[in-house]
């Protein structure tokens, strides 16, 4: 059975060891677009910071993929998909047959709009080029500006001011980690990261970028002016699907069923390209995380492996840690309709905790937790299960649970 | 291969498993050598907020795949097949709390330890005291559980015994000798149940 997998991202390689863990004499090939081993993703941020290495960002070893016998077209992208003779095509003209196609390419980041966006440390923080980009400008650089207050550009921010350099985001809501976060929880985080040098401007943006080869600041459309000499964008992702033929469906992302299996029979999606059905939104949703993509690649490697396996949904999640403040959120935090939702939250701001879980009946369908994070998982299993609690609905409020007293 | 089996009806919430499980992952191995240590060794396993409600000792399951070990970024989680244990190996983790996002059980603190890198904070759980079986100890939670609601045993013998117990008591019209396992416990949180509901009444 010959598997072919385009993408070495945590899907891709997850799906890749989900195949040779039930099938040992599989083909397995991945078209690995970027050359690094393995890594984690999110740890990138990280490596911007200074708290990991960048050699700390691989999650496996060189030999990992003779190891599990695969054949790696290492720094090759795939150009096409010719379904009649089930063959990918990669850029460098190499044909590769399958018989089972896992599409996870990912998502790429969106470039920055206004003139000159073309200029030298201008940087999007996808890959860890990017942030070896970043390290490489990084001595020359006094101010920095953020475009976006969402995870990417949230966590840059996070990571050049415990570098002690000076942070000016431009944000287009009332506070940063608007996907993620409601408005009590997402106004503590702002007032946390202004206290350790962040500079917030919302409903602004760049009109112009400035310099001569490299940038060195940023006419904004306030008609205010900005020194800069790095600039990171986080304005968001979009699936990487323009190479594909029309038979595989794409609406946010490519389409796929509970099988992990697109339109077309055999071929699967997994990871950020993927959009399955959201558990909290009830809905087909991209829920473009490093967890959600690990667990689709290891259930669609089964399906291609032969195992039919059903994966429960995806779920919105994250965790962040910045300076005094640790977050949590899941699911549906920001419920559109008052009337079908029930919401308990308790804040105190003295100790600055915050904790806020929505019902739809019984069942807890979002949450955000500011501070005392060390059971959140207990209600995001709940949500992601879609348990129904059975107890008093403030007992989820308090810090630590009496297990017996949730009746799990 | 034997494991540690929580019985849940047995725990009174005296909480004795905590103690001992600090001490257990301290330097000085003593409870009294323990709470002079710093960092303070903490317990792995958790009774959780007891107050007026009946105990619940709250361990890691081993579960396998775990959760945990599934949603680590650094992959500083592994599993130990030779003890059926998941571990985590302080010096890769990066105390990103994904972990505890993932863990439906709650069972993941963080704190610093002797055992990782001075001034890290790192992800801590229980570990199935492999340290103290390697030297023909028993977990340090059941040794100090006087209630037995802790047990070290082959999960197999367990399971029998509670399927005999189960068979006990539904034959023989048991449903009226429902075994309660601790009469006093019961009644005193009854008791401390219903003085809490009328002072909440009061207000």
């Amino acid at each position: 059975m010959r598997s072919v997998i385009i993408g070495n991202g945590v899907a891709g390689i997850n799906a890749a060891e989900a195949v040779r863990s039930l099938d040992s004499e599989a083909e397995i090939t991945i078209i690995a677009g970027e050359s690094f081993p393995p890594y984690c993703r999110p740890m990138i941020s990280m490596a911007l910071e200074g708290t990991v290495s960048h050699d700390a960002l691989a999650i496996r070893p060189p030999s990992f993929y003779d190891k599990l016998r695969i054949r790696a077209l290492i720094g090759e992208r795939a150009e096409s998909i010719d379904l009649a003779k089930r063959a990918v095509i990669t850029g460098g003209g190499t044909v590769v047959p399958f018989d089972k196609l896992l599409i996870a390419t990912g998502a790429d980041p969106r470039a920055a709009r206004g003139e000159r966006a073309d200029l030298k440390n201008i940087f999007p923080m996808r890959t860890e080029t990017h942030v070896k980009g970043m390290l490489d400008a990084l001595k020359e650089v006094k101010h920095a500006l953020v475009l976006g207050g969402g995870l990417v550009g949230f966590k840059a921010a996070h990571g050049l001011l415990a570098r002690g350099i000076p942070v000016t985001m431009l944000i287009r809501s009332g506070y940063p980690l608007s996907m993620q976060v409601d408005r009590p929880a997402g106004e503590m985080i702002l007032k946390e990261l202004q206290a350790r040098g962040l500079e917030v401007h919302v409903g602004v943006e760049v009109e112009r970028f400035e310099g001569n080869g490299a940038v060195s600041g940023a006419l904004l459309s306030d008609g205010s002016h900005r020194e800069c000499q790095l600039v990171v964008v986080g304005k968001g992702v979009y699936p990487a699907v323009s190479f594909l033929p029309p038979e595989i469906e794409v609406d946010l992302g490519i389409v796929v069923d509970e099988r992990l299996q697109t339109r077309v029979d055999g071929v699967y999606a997994a990871g950020d390209v993927a959009e399955s059905f959201d558990v909290a939104r009830q809905t087909r949703w991209v829920n473009a995380i490093w967890p959600v993509a690990a667990e689709q690649g290891r259930v669609a490697g089964m399906n291609m492996a032969g195992r039919p396996v059903s994966y429960r949904g995806s779920l919105s999640r994250n965790v962040i840690r910045i300076f005094g403040l640790d977050v949590m959120t899941a699911g549906l935090v920001n419920p559109p309709d008052e009337r079908e939702y029930e919401v308990v939250s308790r804040i105190d701001p003295a100790r600055k905790t915050y904790r806020k879980i929505v019902f739809r009946g019984d069942i807890p369908v979002g949450m955000v937790l500011v501070n005392d994070i060390e059971q959140g998982g207990v209600i995001m299993n709940m949500i992601h299960s879609r348990a129904a609690l059975m107890g008093p609905r403030d007992r989820l409020l308090d810090r630590s649970f009496n297990v017996k007293q949730l009746m799990l | 291969m034997k494991q540690v089996v929580v019985h849940p009806e047995r725990c009174v919430g005296c909480m004795q498993c905590m103690p001992a499980c600090a001490a257990a992952h301290s330097r000085s191995k003593t409870l009294f050598g323990a709470v002079m240590e710093k960092p303070l060794p903490r317990p792995r396993v958790h009774v959780g907020v007891g107050l007026y409600g009946e105990g619940f000792p709250n361990r890691c399951r081993h579960c396998d795949p775990a959760p945990c070990q599934m949603a680590c970024l650094p992959g500083a989680i592994y599993h130990s097949p030779e003890t059926g244990t998941v571990l985590i190996n302080p010096d890769r983790c990066i105390n990103c709390a994904s972990c505890a996002m993932a863990c439906p059980f709650g069972v993941i603190r963080y704190h610093q330890d002797y055992m990782a890198a001075p001034g890290k904070t790192v992800a801590v759980k229980c570990d199935n005291c492999v340290g103290r079986q390697a030297d023909g100890l028993i977990p340090a939670c059941v040794e100090a559980c006087m209630a037995r609601a802790l047990t070290f045993e082959e999960s197999d013998k367990a399971l029998k015994r509670k399927t005999d117990e189960m068979a006990r008591r539904v034959s023989l019209g048991a449903e009226d000798r429902a075994p309660v396992e601790s009469p006093g416990f019961n009644l005193l949180n009854a008791f401390k149940r219903a003085q809490l509901a009328v002072e909440e009444r009061t207000y």
